[in-house]
């Protein structure tokens, strides 16, 4: 009475399907590591069968070339769960992690009586460059687990900031993981399944989907657009700008934490976009809102999209090119005393607001960066931003990346020590 | 649990499959039709006999026709009898079908799986020329390898007399309860109806075993009842007494449900578990306590829900005591664990203990327990659950 195929059967068909360039859905999620490397494949999207290494100096998920799915999870420990819990659920997910960024499934199942150890619905999906990065939440430092002494000093609940009307059921949480692949059902299947291997130790916060990459991370990949119909992250910091990385994502001597060093902070902000409203804006309105063309995503000073924008540069009635509230003037760097993050963000959609019947819908902006002051600093600023009348921050949480794993090692193992 | 029809509907087929072995004590099949999958933990290390079956217009000649006991593969081929297109495995009176084999056009082949039990056979196969052909099973009557582990016999014979008494008792419970309807006290029938539950909410996946007694004696509007007539059981009068008010009509289905209640306690009395049932019940009742309990979806009308949700987790408990000593040795770590979770559900139902308690039940009304604090018993139970999940493979492996 085995519901459908048995997860033995397909591997059996797998192996025995041999272990040589055996392309086909059967072999597909067990293939395992299609190339090693992800850079040749910077332009994403098809490399189906690629599996992105998941040991190396930092987490893999960060600097990786954007996935186009994302399947982010908090969670928060459970009521008596212990610092030893904690450290072993740390464990267990490295152990399930390296297993399914691989290809492989959680675990294989030989005992018939036995809940299967992987929930399943990955098999036959190829592995689609998933990686699978985890931070820590403030909470977690809390007296609970013993780790107040380890907390980093940048790491804290973000500051009330401009335009937000936070829903607490969108915010914080003690742990985050963050799944991304080229298919949405990967990408799910890995939070799926860490959450399931920590039940007892850890409980679901919240959890969001994103369905469309929103920024271009490496040099090679195509600028997506975000549901304002705008090309996002056109000039975010690409991986290959190592200087940049080190300078502005990665954490390094300043933190007070050791454990902390080649890590990361991940802020995720959960960004509702008024869609109706922002459709209803006649086109030239939205150029000047955001500061760019909407098609070629040049620059209202001229251009192509990747040409510098002229914050200096005047129109032919005298203005500013780009308006002085313009997004992208208020968010560049160069309005910011130089500061810079790793944005690595989704489109989302909740469905319907139920109450307005509206689409519920918009920016999971994720970003990466050496301190969350920098996220703040730039928030801040937008205080005057144009595109606040058509957008509502509602979710909000902050989480310290540990940096990447050499084989042998576990995550918590240099946090708990 | 299984009311809703999907989720556990395997699950629940391989429960009835076995335990309607025990109720008709003389039946010779153990294992459950199902071709490719044992019926009963112990048949995973029998032998396997194979018998060939071809079909011929002339008939159905197994080879062998003679065999020990145990577990048996009938590999059936269709040769070329247009005529004939199935064989089935018959009791020796042709009374019942025991496994069979159908659509087999010439050229086909199928088989089905069976364990055997010493006795005789008749394999039959409409349209031959002849249609009964003799199969004899010899040897000693095999038993489930768990009937030779004292401490798993042990918790099996324990299990079966904890569900007749807690059926015994729910039909008793349920008899006083119909006697304050009867009596037209309303106050009193409040205070006697979760009273009369918790009795069934221990035994609640032994009763699923007969589907339409569940359904009868526990289902709920909408799950699975869709039809007035048949919304008939405890939460019919649960909704007449808290949501319409009004004891009319209460006694004549207050009597329908006792009798109900009196033909499970019949079919309980003469049933037999293993292991593997008692293990997936126990599970089967936390998954119940996680869903509709702390949805408050199952009394919905009365708010008595927590003494219910305690009432499945003491079934799912009873079973790991009852596995204790087995479990000991099996897996020590997995019981520490099962301990620990239980624990911690216990504390978090402890803080909603009063005395004497709505409804005199000994806790809070339920609408009265928020959802930031649901959430918190339902990520306790979901692990707990977790945790029970793993039992079924101890106990069958």
């Amino acid at each position: 009475m085995q519901p459908g195929p048995s997860r033995r059967r397909l591997l059996a068909g797998a192996g025995a399907a041999g272990a040589g360039a055996v392309a086909g859905g059967l072999a597909g999620y067990f293939a395992g590591p299609g190339g090693g490397g992800v850079t040749s494949h910077a332009g994403a999207g098809g490399d189906s069968d690629q599996a992105v290494p998941f040991y190396g100096p930092h987490q893999a998920g960060i600097a990786t070339p954007a996935q186009d799915r994302l399947a982010f999870g908090t969670l928060n420990a459970v009521a008596g769960a212990t610092r030893g819990d904690v450290r072993d659920l740390l464990r267990a997910w490295t152990t399930g992690a390296a297993r399914m960024t691989a290809g492989h499934l959680v675990g294989e199942d030989v005992r018939p009586y036995a809940p299967p150890v992987d929930t399943g619905e990955a098999v036959g999906s190829p592995v689609s460059r998933l990686t699978i990065t985890i931070g820590y939440g403030p909470s977690l430092f809390d007296h609970r687990f013993g780790l107040a002494g380890r907390k980093p000093s940048a790491l804290a609940p973000l500051p009330p900031l401009p335009n937000e009307n936070l829903d607490p059921d969108y915010t914080g949480g003690d742990l985050a993981i963050q799944a991304c692949s080229d298919d949405p059902l990967v990408a799910f299947h890995a939070v799926r399944n860490l959450a399931r291997i920590g039940m007892g130790v850890v409980e679901h916060n919240w959890m969001e989907l994103g369905f469309g990459r929103t920024s271009t991370t490496t040099a090679g990949q195509q600028t997506p657009r975000n549901l304002l119909g705008f090309k996002d992250g056109t000039r975010n910091i690409k991986a290959e700008q190592a200087s940049l990385m080190n300078r502005y994502v990665w954490a390094g001597q300043e933190t007070g934490q050791p454990w902390l060093r080649g890590g990361s902070y991940l802020v995720a902000r959960k960004i509702r976009i008024f869609v109706e409203n922002w459709d209803r804006d006649y086109l030239q309105d939205q150029q000047d809102t955001i500061g760019r063309a909407k098609v070629s995503g040049a620059p209202l000073s001229g251009g192509t999209e990747f040409t510098p924008p002229d914050f200096a540069a005047t129109g032919g009635d005298g203005q500013p090119a780009i308006p002085v509230h313009a997004h992208i003037r208020l968010a560049s760097f160069e309005h910011n005393g130089g500061t810079r993050i790793l944005r690595r963000g989704y489109s989302f959609t909740d469905g319907i607001d139920p109450q307005a019947g509206t689409l519920l819908g918009g920016l999971f902006f994720i970003a990466f960066m050496k301190d969350p002051a920098q996220f703040i600093r730039l928030q801040q600023s937008l205080a005057d931003d144009a595109l606040n009348e058509y957008i509502q921050h509602t979710g909000s949480a902050v989480f310290a990346c540990p940096p990447g794993l050499h084989p042998g090692q576990s995550w918590g193992d240099t946090l708990f020590t | 649990m299984n009311m809703d029809g999907n989720g556990s509907g395997h699950r629940a087929h391989r429960r009835s499959a076995s335990a309607g072995v025990a109720v008709a004590a003389t039946l010779v099949l153990l294992a459950s039709a199902c071709s490719s999958s044992p019926g009963s933990p112990g048949a995973t290390t029998a032998r396997t006999t194979t018998v060939t079956i071809d079909l011929t217009p002339e008939g159905c000649a197994p080879r062998p026709a003679k065999i020990t006991a145990g577990q048996v593969q009938f590999n059936v081929t269709n040769t070329g009898a247009s005529a004939v297109s199935e064989a089935e495995l018959r009791t020796s009176d042709l009374a019942k079908i025991l496994g069979e084999q159908e659509n087999l056009t010439p050229g086909l082949s199928g088989g089905f799986a069976l364990d055997l039990q010493p006795g005789s056979y008749k394999i039959n196969c409409p349209g031959a020329a002849q249609q009964h052909w003799a199969f004899t099973v010899t040897g000693k009557a095999a038993g489930p390898s768990w009937a030779s582990n004292p401490q798993l016999a042990a918790a099996v014979a324990s299990y079966s007399g904890y569900v007749d008494q807690n059926t015994a008792r729910l039909v008793t419970h349920t008899q006083a309860f119909c006697r304050a309807i009867g009596a037209g006290d309303m106050s009193q029938a409040e205070v006697l109806y979760p009273k009369a539950r918790i009795y069934y909410e221990r035994i609640e996946p032994v009763a699923e075993i007969w589907g339409s007694l569940d359904t009868e004696i526990d289902g709920r509007w909408e799950n699975p009842v869709t039809v007035a007539s048949q919304f008939i059981g405890f939460h019919k009068i649960e909704q007449l007494i808290w949501a319409d008010n009004t004891l009319a009509g209460a006694p004549q289905l207050c009597a329908g449900l006792v009798s109900h209640e009196q033909q499970l306690l019949a079919l309980v009395r003469s049933a037999q578990y293993n292991p593997l049932e008692m293990a997936s019940g126990a599970t089967d009742l936390i998954n119940e306590a996680a869903t509709s309990k702390i949805t408050g979806e199952e009394e919905r009308y009365s708010n008595t829900d927590l003494p219910v949700f305690q009432a499945n987790v003491d079934g799912a408990m009873e079973v790991v005591s009852l596995l204790q000593p087995y479990l000991q040795h099996q897996d020590a770590s997995l019981l520490t664990q099962i301990r620990e979770r239980d624990a911690a559900v216990a504390a978090l139902l402890a803080r909603y203990h009063a005395s004497p308690g709505y409804d005199d039940t000994g806790y809070v009304e339920y609408s009265t327990v928020l959802d930031p604090q649901r959430r918190q018993l339902s990520a306790a139970v979901n692990a707990l659950a977790e945790s029970l999940s793993q039992l079924s493979v101890q106990v069958s492996s």
